[in-house]
């Protein structure tokens, strides 16, 4: 077993928005009640310049500085934190157990898939910078032990009991529980570590102090069961983020959404999973929220290759004003393919697909079009729009013009001959196209192949029904 | 003795002077006025045979502009990029200022499927998509239509189609002939009832001034 603990210290307070927003560094101070009084838990270095620290009951210090703010800890949105990165997390195990400000996870098993605990320690810091948070990371045999380094012996590996036993012997025994029964013990007891503890015969040290205190000395060594309830990850992938301030420019956003697609990413590693379809949200102070879809031409969990088509596709969205949270969701995610048929394949079609997928997010899809033939007579009818790599090839324009003119553009006449850039010659006898009748765009023209006075090669025709000229296509 | 030659060679000033610009010229620093076309260069027959004695082929991983009044032009390329449509890389159209017309196109030999067009662009996103398409390296050929162009931006399709290694043509008007380029090639292009009379500006590795006719 080694459990990895990723510890939070700053959750309480990065979990909220800045307030006002536009002064985040405004002294801020979180608190909690410890013996019915307002006790000082966590501070912004803001604060702690002005003399805060963590343990300063609050009206002390509000003296200190009166121009502190003071928000109530608040587990609700910790929690809520806690799970979205428990999401992220879930690429490197599918035991993952939730405890306040720390995530617990079983990487024992995995860490065949990862190497060895240096690199999967390497692999959660490269994430974790990225996230946003402060973090710790320690591993250890139990969680109890992981949990109880993280604070203690950040970045610490300890594989062993042996190992464990000289990395807790020095810790502070106060360090092991918050139990306010359990802490007042210790305190009467006078053991000062956990070394202490442990040196004393088991028998005595339970008849001294309590079950409750042996258990977790068990636990930490792994001498008891420590059952931990795995946390179940939701069907759909949902995550919020506040902004700590408001969002004007397009390309500002880029940096929450990587946080949101790096959790993504490890939700659908996790589950084996691969997404197509990623619906985003961004919300303003006052207006009604902005929606929008990103589209990949491919299923990825790929967060680089799918932040890069975000990149091109948040240009095309209007923002109608700033932006202070952003959300993103995915319902629909489709069980991953591994890519290697695509290496078996002949590369008889264009396959640079990122480069086709960055136009289409950045342009808008009805912008990156395909042409196709299709075998019709009528020029108007005999080619269409299409996805890109799609078009097909009819040979049935041999003598027509590389340009067509959609919709043809009626020509005045002089002298009974038409002019475009002045009169045009008619080369040749015309071709008469005349069909349709079956689907109610039926044409009678005559073509004519004609130039102008500054030799321009134009397709002309005349309708014959209302003997009027059109130009309809160019040689040149 | 292959040794004692070379070391001949170099006590005489004048041969070890003529080795030295040898070397310039293979690394294409320097070029000779009367050369027709530098060896360095890669090119893409352009499959008329004037047009192909006079400048060798549209140089790959470059900018070409061809010049005219109403953006003409267009089909002294097709043999190439029926060529080009064999690959397995794009054709991009940026903002062409007609619609392609797919039969003609095709009863040409441009293969369909490579045909990629980008319709109805700004400026500013016709410069990105050119751009993007140049360096990508999955773009055999990309041209685009542009009416006023500033050095800058030129300079940075030049190096974008020099990263990508594909053709970069841009049909611009003929008002352009009196701005400098870093194009590798220019031509001005002028229509006649049969064909085109062509005119070259620039070219890499020769002379500008030389003219041919191309018969369609």
């Amino acid at each position: 077993m080694l459990w990895t603990a990723l510890y939070f210290p700053q959750l309480p307070l990065e979990v909220f928005v800045p307030d006002p927003p536009q002064d985040p560094e405004r002294a801020r101070a979180i608190s909690h009640t410890r013996n019915s009084r307002e006790i000082v838990m966590r501070c912004n270095p803001a604060a702690t310049i002005q003399g805060i620290c963590p343990g300063l009951p609050v009206p002390a210090a509000l003296a200190l500085c009166s121009g502190l703010q003071v928000l109530a800890r608040d587990e609700t949105r910790e929690r809520a934190a806690l799970q979205g990165l428990a999401l992220w997390a879930y690429q490197f195990s599918p035991h993952i157990s939730l405890d306040p400000l720390m995530l617990l996870i079983e990487t024992g098993a995995s860490l065949r898939l990862f190497g060895n605990p240096e690199s999967l320690s390497g692999l959660l810091s490269r994430d974790l910078d990225q996230l946003g948070h402060e973090y710790r990371i320690a591993m250890a045999p139990t969680p109890a032990a992981a949990n109880l380094l993280a604070r203690t012996h950040p970045g610490s590996i300890t594989r062993t009991t042996t190992e464990l036993r000289r990395q807790i012997d020095g810790v502070a025994l106060a360090r092991l529980t918050r139990d306010t029964e359990v802490r007042a013990l210790i305190d009467a007891i006078g053991l000062g570590t956990i070394g202490e503890c442990l040196t004393l015969p088991r028998g005595e040290l339970a008849r001294r102090t309590s079950p409750k205190l042996i258990l977790l000395f068990d636990r930490l060594l792994g001498q008891a069961p420590d059952p931990r309830p795995a946390w179940q990850p939701p069907e759909h992938f949902e995550q919020h983020l506040e902004f700590p301030g408001e969002i004007i420019h397009h390309t500002a956003l880029c940096f929450p959404a990587r946080r949101l697609i790096l959790a993504l990413c490890g939700y659908l590693r996790g589950h084996g999973g691969s997404v197509q379809h990623l619906h985003w949200r961004l919300e303003h102070r006052e207006i009604p929220a902005t929606d929008f879809q990103q589209g990949l031409m491919k299923p990825s969990r790929d967060a680089h290759h799918i932040l890069d088509i975000f990149r091109e596709r948040i240009e095309r969205v209007s923002l109608p004003g700033p932006v202070v949270a952003m959300s993103l969701q995915v319902t629909d995610w489709l069980a991953f393919e591994e890519q290697t048929a695509d290496l078996l394949q002949e590369r008889a079609s264009p396959k640079d697909e990122a480069f086709l997928e960055r136009l289409r997010n950045r342009l808008g899809e009805e912008r990156v079009q395909g042409l196709s033939v299709i075998a019709d007579y009528r020029p108007e009818r005999a080619w269409s729009w299409c996805p890109p790599g799609t078009g097909r090839n009819e040979e049935t324009g041999e003598h027509q013009p590389l340009w067509l003119l959609d919709p043809p553009c009626p020509l005045s006449v002089h002298e009974q001959a038409p002019s475009y850039g002045g009169t045009l010659a008619l080369e040749r006898l015309p071709e008469r196209i005349e069909t349709g009748w079956w689907d109610g765009f039926d044409i009678v023209r005559d073509y004519f192949v004609a130039h102008n006075p500054d030799g321009e090669r134009l397709w002309v025709f005349r309708d014959r029904r209302s003997g009027e000229w059109y130009l309809h296509g160019l040689f040149h | 003795m292959p040794d004692s030659l070379c070391r001949a060679e170099i006590t005489d000033p004048v041969i070890m002077a003529d080795i030295n610009l040898e070397k310039l010229v293979t690394r294409g620093t320097l070029w000779r006025g009367r050369q027709d076309v530098s060896p360095a260069e890669t090119v893409e027959p352009t499959g008329w045979e004037p047009l192909d004695a006079l400048i060798g082929g549209w140089p790959r991983g470059a900018l070409t502009e061809l010049l005219s009044n109403r953006y003409s032009g267009l089909p002294l390329l097709i043999p190439a990029l029926a060529g080009l449509s064999d690959t397995d890389r794009w054709l991009v159209w940026t903002a062409p200022p007609h619609l392609p017309y797919a039969p003609a196109l095709a009863a040409r030999g441009v293969q369909m499927e490579k045909v990629l067009v980008i319709r109805q662009a700004s400026l500013s996103q016709r410069l990105w998509v050119t751009e993007q398409a140049l360096r990508s390296g999955d773009c055999a050929a990309v041209l685009a239509w542009f009416e006023h162009l500033e050095i800058a931006p030129l300079r940075r399709l030049q190096l974008a189609a020099e990263q990508g290694g594909g053709i970069g043509v841009l049909f611009r008007p003929t008002d352009a002939t009196r701005q400098s380029s870093p194009a590798r090639l220019r031509l001005r292009v002028i229509p006649t009832t049969s064909g085109f009379d062509l005119e070259v500006l620039k070219r890499h590795g020769g002379w500008g001034g030389g003219r041919c006719s191309v018969r369609l």
